[in-house]
């Protein structure tokens, strides 16, 4: 039988409830056609990278109230978290009831196994097969297309198909949203207007700022002739131009010869900015050709104007009026809420965390930018809740993990980044951040009806990221992977010193070790079978016992073998090893993309500084509820099966949890 | 097919001719296109890799 769509089930809810005015029986008079319609509410606050030991110290502290309230009418869990506990994972298993072995997402990245190249994890693009080239101009015969890599169903697809309405609001691992009518907008995973995780762009006269790429953006030098600047705002590639130039919008900025003021001039509109302020969204529109021009939002920051001119530009969201990718579900859903808040934050991850650690943004102006995610946010989930008269709702923070990860070196004397001054400013950055979840929260229990279950809930937990361990060099040095040249060990990136013809094992993404299988990968050299179950044995207790010579800590835990974890249909594609690192301690900055620096271990001096590579017993999430939880240890998968069971629905065959209540 | 000549160095071509005829190839014009194919092949490859690692970088988590 066909799925009844939204507005079907909308009206007869409609029906049912104008019945139940009249004095009628609830249960039977929502029963139609032999469908399960229900008044029941399930609201789900997902608070990303909420961390159970900080979450009870600061209710110890008397500094969380609403949580502690919550918890005194319900309860509170340390929530077991994925294998490997970072967040696109961690979030699969909680969207399908699964594990990566079932929904196939083991890290942020994988790789091409005929090509050593790490890959996305979450979604694949491909470009328009067909093409008409016409002189400079490359017309698509054929639309490319972007899809989402999760496999496996979601809690909110199970419920359409039980006609049980959900609102999803910027779920991880959701982009591009799984095909469903629910409401769903896409979070993180989406990418900006150029396709990547955010690229920001600052155009400054400041001559000690290294100009050029940076990670995560980029430094443009431009200058002032008579307090005028011209500069150009890059966008997506032109891939309707055979040479695939980037699309760009030239812009002038006059600086007002006596005040601390200046007027950004665009094609089609001009503003005036103070220094040190905040443009709020502006639509970009970048010209392909002719007949095509793809639309953008942005925000300008001037952050200074003299002595140097600094301008800041964020990464280019993909404009939710005008969507040139699929962020929405149903695809006008991005439209309304653009009709009723205007522009809004798209890109998944919307705190700019590049722009600070590249020093673009100071502390305080990355707190800015933060507490307008935050508000807009907010704003949004008001709106949702409005509506939200029976089924699931589900919203998302992600500034509790964003500022972890920045902040966490101005609350750990012991971290290398630590900077007593800055420490003295922002130090309870991380601490304002649950007092602002708590905050939240408080609003939330004001208005939540007592028949709604509520469930709070983080993906995972935090920890320092004091150490960092470079899993290709120790690879190298163990002899496991062998360079052509070793003396340029520290020399490129990618593999492109790798001798395969005699490399059994190598390290792509955070946490995962693949050996160089003889049949899968390109040039595999370690047969398959018993071979390799010895030489993962034999490599996953060498890196059990890997001590830093600076702590005498063990860097990594556990050294898991994932045929041995894992559940599903898409355990080979899993790396072989995956690293469940011990506290404190995170893979490199250099080898997830086949770096080799000389040394197996590292300070992380970088202001990214809190991090979740743990092995998952150390790093749980948060689970804090309003009704009692009989589960003693519940898991991400135990909450999907609890939903479903909330609504009466028997979890899929492909699901490993429990019902947690 | 659209022809037109390159200008090789006597030492080159005789290398060419040597090693095209060593490798099996059925002409020197077989062997540099050959050649040549491969090399603009991985240039191609390497812009891409280039996008993946910028992609990547966004996220955070790497440098």
């Amino acid at each position: 039988m066909k799925p009844m769509n939204r507005r079907e089930f909308l009206k007869r809810g409609l029906a049912a409830t104008s019945v139940l005015a009249a004095g009628g029986n609830l249960p039977s008079l929502l029963r139609g056609s032999g469908r399960l319609a229900t008044r029941t509410k399930v609201l789900v606050l997902g608070f990303d990278g909420l961390d159970p030991r900080l979450l009870d110290r600061w209710l110890k502290e008397g500094k969380l109230p609403a949580f502690a309230r919550l918890i005194s009418a319900g309860d509170f869990r340390p929530l077991r978290t994925s294998l490997p506990p970072q967040s696109p994972v961690a979030w699969s298993n909680f969207n399908t009831g699964t594990d990566p072995g079932g929904h196939g997402i083991f890290d942020f990245m994988h790789r091409d196994p005929q090509t050593y190249i790490p890959t996305f994890s979450g979604s694949l693009s491909t470009e328009a097969k067909k093409t008409l080239k016409i002189g400079n101009l490359v017309l698509p015969l054929s639309g490319g297309e972007v899809k989402n890599l999760m496999q496996g169903q979601t809690f909110w697809q199970i419920l359409e198909e039980h006609d049980i309405p959900a609102t999803i609001f910027k779920i991880p691992s959701n982009y591009p949203p799984v095909p469903t009518e629910q409401r769903t907008i896409s979070g993180m995973g989406t990418p900006d207007l150029k396709g990547s995780y955010g690229i920001s762009c600052c155009f400054t006269t400041d001559p000690d700022i290294p100009k050029g790429e940076l990670s995560g953006g980029r430094v443009y030098e431009v200058f002032v002739i008579g307090n005028r600047v011209e500069a150009k705002l890059p966008g997506p590639t032109n891939t309707f131009k055979k040479d695939r130039p980037e699309a760009l919008i030239d812009f002038q900025v006059f600086i007002d010869p006596n005040h601390a003021v200046a007027k950004v001039v665009l094609p089609d509109q001009e503003f005036i900015l103070k220094e040190k302020e905040w443009s709020g969204w502006k639509k970009v529109q970048f010209g392909l050709m002719p007949t095509q021009s793809v639309s953008g939002i942005c925000m300008f920051y001037l952050k200074e104007i003299r002595p140097h001119f600094k301008l800041y530009v964020s990464p280019i969201n993909i404009d939710p009026a005008h969507p040139a990718q699929p962020i929405s579900t149903p695809g006008s859903y991005a439209q309304e809420l653009e009709r009723v808040f205007g522009s809004f934050f798209t890109k998944g991850l919307p705190a700019d965390t590049s722009a600070l650690d590249n020093g673009v943004l100071d502390e305080g102006e990355f707190l800015e930018q933060d507490e307008m995610i935050l508000r807009e946010g907010e704003r949004m989930f008001d709106f949702e809740f409005e509506r939200f008269d029976s089924g699931l709702l589900f919203y998302y923070v992600s500034s509790t993990d964003q500022r972890q990860h920045m902040f966490w070196r101005l609350m750990d004397e012991r971290h290398p980044g630590y900077d007593p001054q800055l420490a003295s400013r922002y130090g309870n950055a991380v601490e304002n951040i649950y007092v602002e979840a708590d905050r939240f929260l408080d609003r939330v229990l004001q208005k939540i009806d007592k028949d709604t279950v509520l469930l709070a809930m983080s993906d995972h937990g935090f920890n320092p990221f004091r150490r960092a361990f470079n899993l290709n060099t120790w690879l190298f040095e163990n002899g496991y992977h062998r360079l052509r040249n070793p003396w340029k060990q520290e020399a490129g990136d990618l593999f492109d010193n790798t001798d395969w013809s005699r490399t059994r094992a190598y390290g792509i993404g955070l946490n995962g070790l693949y050996l160089n299988q003889r049949g899968r990968e390109r040039d595999g050299l370690v047969n398959a079978g018993a071979d390799s179950e010895n030489l993962i044995r034999e490599i996953a207790a060498k890196l059990e016992q890997v001590v830093d010579p600076k702590t005498g800590e063990r860097a990594i835990l556990r050294a898991f073998v994932s045929k041995e974890v894992y559940h599903g249909s898409q355990i080979e594609h899993a790396p072989d090893i995956i690293c469940g690192f011990n506290l404190g301690y995170r893979i490199s900055w250099d080898s997830p993309l086949g770096k080799f620096p000389k040394n197996v271990f590292e300070d992380n001096k970088e202001k990214w500084s809190g991090d979740h590579m743990g092995a998952p017993e150390v790093i749980p999430g948060v689970l804090v509820t309003n009704r009692k939880v009989r589960a003693d240890s519940p898991a991400l998968y135990d909450l999907t099966a609890t939903i479903l069971d909330i609504f009466g629905i028997p979890k899929t065959k492909e699901m490993i949890g429990e019902t947690i209540f | 097919m659209g022809k037109a000549k390159v200008k090789l160095n006597k030492e080159l071509l005789e290398k060419v001719k040597k090693f095209a005829q060593m490798a099996g190839y059925s002409s020197p014009e077989e062997f540099i296109t050959h050649c040549l194919e491969r090399e603009i092949a991985k240039l191609e490859e390497s812009d891409s890799e280039e996008e993946i690692k910028k992609k990547l970088k966004g996220l955070g988590y790497i440098s």
